[in-house]
């Protein structure tokens, strides 16, 4: 029987654009039907000198399909390239050109000497979810843009997290993450963002170590950076959100890049100190707000669900009822991603469950008894069972439909901060 | 079930004529393991009257009386396809609303016909057109 997927939760593998356009001044040139793009073009904060709406595309139609599409590719790439002020031109191929075989490939190699790179990965909507796209975008750029390095610069860290603009705080979670490793004392690079583009991606050959700040997403690109570019990676796969969690991350990066113990503690002690101060001055609210819930659900992708379970549990003294992994986590992953779970305080274990069928979600979420108020935080689409159970709503992942969300960040101590904020905020507003 | 197609060509072996410009278009139809054989050679009759124009000046962008254009579609309504070396693009949309394709391709009718016909057989007994265009396909010549 034909089975219908409720209340999309990622989009397909060619939403990879977005990985690029993240990328300062790269643009993807597109080699599928017309309006491939289209599905990006209300996606928050993606306006700007590269949109979705300009992306240059091949917009193949049925003699396209009969004939081939190369020559059209080739024209398009050509345009492109004398047309878009661009550092970087991706050439992602989609579902059509994939099936019958345009040879992508031969086209791009044409452009070798080109004033300007040309790379391209095939993102065919069929091959995956845009999480998997993702890691193809960063493979070709592995692949065809960097070569080893014999220079090694002295505490450079490659950081790598999550998808851009399929997480809502992508941006603002970098940032602080490239903090928090400053504060350690070693030099950060990332390639998406604001001023970080190909300058940086040239640099990456240089690192130290990579670090994956992430379940799943991206251990691919660091297995393959390892045996291409010879760089080591420490894959710690919990966001850190929160005083508990970050302090572990710190110690663990510091001791993996050999930052002096003293220097790890004593700028843990600080940032406790502070993190702590408001935790205190606020206890009354905490302690005496009788309409917190007891038990949470996340509903979001792993990196989210893992995150926001640790820290409600470690930090906030919630109970974890079940998890929902609702960004299609490769089978590969799913034994790992499920042990992740099982280790937090006092030893409650989370159960979590990979499905992608919001009806099916519902339905469990509907069927489980929260002693009180639940507290969902997922997508927009979980706005509606928040109402049919009376629970507490936080949108936190993808769609996120009624926040706008520039550079506000979840990870770190202030993350923590923030997050606390936002919960007491719906459960303030809802009782006043 | 046989399908006609109509090629835009001066001399029956070159695609080399515009779909406005051509005066006649070779007709072939097409049987059922998709041999294909010259049916006719249609010659076109002069357009009846001048440009006409609509009241509230679309130009033929999409309204259903595009009177201008009314008769080329016509003339090859009965085929499948069209194949030329050009076509106009409000042409192409209103040859779309009777179902009638345009390939706009240059070189030797022969090779467009293979190629077509293949494509139209793999579509009609519901076959996979994967590898079809760099000619990893199962032999063009094994119509299974």
């Amino acid at each position: 029987m034909a089975k219908i997927l409720d209340k999309q939760r990622y989009k397909c593998a060619m939403s990879a654009m977005q990985t690029v356009q993240a990328i300062e001044r790269a643009i993807p040139v597109l080699h599928s039907g017309p309006g491939c793009a289209q599905k990006l073009s209300n996606s928050s904060g993606s306006s700007g000198y590269f949109s979705p709406n300009i992306y240059p595309c091949t917009s193949i139609n049925e003699r396209d399909v009969v004939f081939g599409g190369v020559k059209k590719l080739e024209s398009t790439i050509k345009h492109s390239l004398d047309v878009i002020d661009a550092d970087l031109y991706v050439v992602l191929t989609g579902c059509i050109p994939e099936i019958v075989g345009d040879n992508t490939e031969e086209v791009v190699e044409g452009f070798q000497d080109a004033k300007k790179p040309v790379i391209y990965a095939s993102t065919a909507g069929f091959k995956g979810n845009n999480y998997k796209g993702h890691e193809q975008v960063v493979d070709a750029i592995i692949d065809q843009l960097l070569e080893r390095s014999d220079i090694r610069v002295k505490n450079l860290v490659n950081i790598w997290a999550d998808v851009p603009y399929q997480d809502e705080f992508w941006l603002g979670n970098l940032r602080e993450l490239e903090k928090l490793v400053k504060e350690l004392g070693l030099t950060p690079n990332t390639i998406f963002g604001y001023q970080r583009g190909l300058s940086n991606i040239k640099r990456i050959p240089q690192a130290e170590f990579n670090l994956l700040v992430s379940p799943w997403v991206g251990l691919n690109n660091m297995k393959n950076m390892e045996k291409k570019l010879g760089i080591p990676y420490l894959h710690y796969p919990t966001l850190p959100i929160g005083a508990f969690e970050t302090s572990k991350f710190l110690r663990e990066v510091g001791r993996f890049a050999r930052v002096p113990e003293e220097k790890i503690e004593s700028l843990i002690a600080e940032k406790e100190a502070y993190y702590y101060y408001y935790i205190e001055r606020y206890a009354d609210l905490f302690l005496e707000t009788r309409v917190m819930s007891k038990q949470f659900t996340v509903v979001a992708d792993a990196q989210y669900a893992l995150g926001i379970t640790k820290f409600l549990v470690n930090d906030l003294g919630l109970f974890p009822a079940k998890q929902f992994v609702t960004d299609d986590t490769p089978r590969e992953f799913r034994e790992k991603v499920c042990s992740y779970f099982k280790e937090l305080n006092f030893g409650i274990e989370a159960e979590v469950s990979f499905e992608t069928d919001g009806y099916k979600i519902h339905n469990e979420i509907k069927a489980h008894d929260y002693h009180g108020y639940p507290l969902i935080l997922g997508g927009h689409w979980e706005k509606e069972i928040a109402k049919q159970t009376d629970a507490h709503f936080l949108n936190v992942s993808w769609p996120v439909n009624e926040r706008l969300v520039m550079n506000s960040y979840y990870a770190g101590y202030d993350g923590g901060l923030k997050l606390i904020e936002d919960i007491y905020s719906v459960a303030r507003t809802r009782f006043n | 079930m046989p399908y006609k197609i109509a090629v835009a060509s001066s001399d029956g072996e070159n695609i080399d004529m515009n779909f406005g410009a051509a005066h006649e278009f070779f007709i072939y139809e097409v049987g059922e393991e998709g041999k294909y054989a010259l049916l006719e050679i249609r010659e076109k009759q002069k357009e009846a009257g001048g440009p006409s124009f609509c009241q509230d000046g679309c130009k033929g962008r999409g309204c259903e009386g595009s009177h201008e254009n009314q008769p080329r579609v016509d003339f090859i309504a009965d085929c499948r396809c069209v194949i030329c070396k050009k076509i106009g693009f409000h042409i192409q949309k209103q040859l779309e609303k009777k179902a009638v394709s345009a390939f706009d391709v240059e070189g030797k009718i022969e090779d467009a016909m293979e190629k077509i016909t293949w494509y139209f057989h793999r579509m009609d007994h519901h076959q996979s057109l994967r590898g079809m265009a760099n000619e990893t396909l199962i032999g063009k010549e094994g119509r299974e």
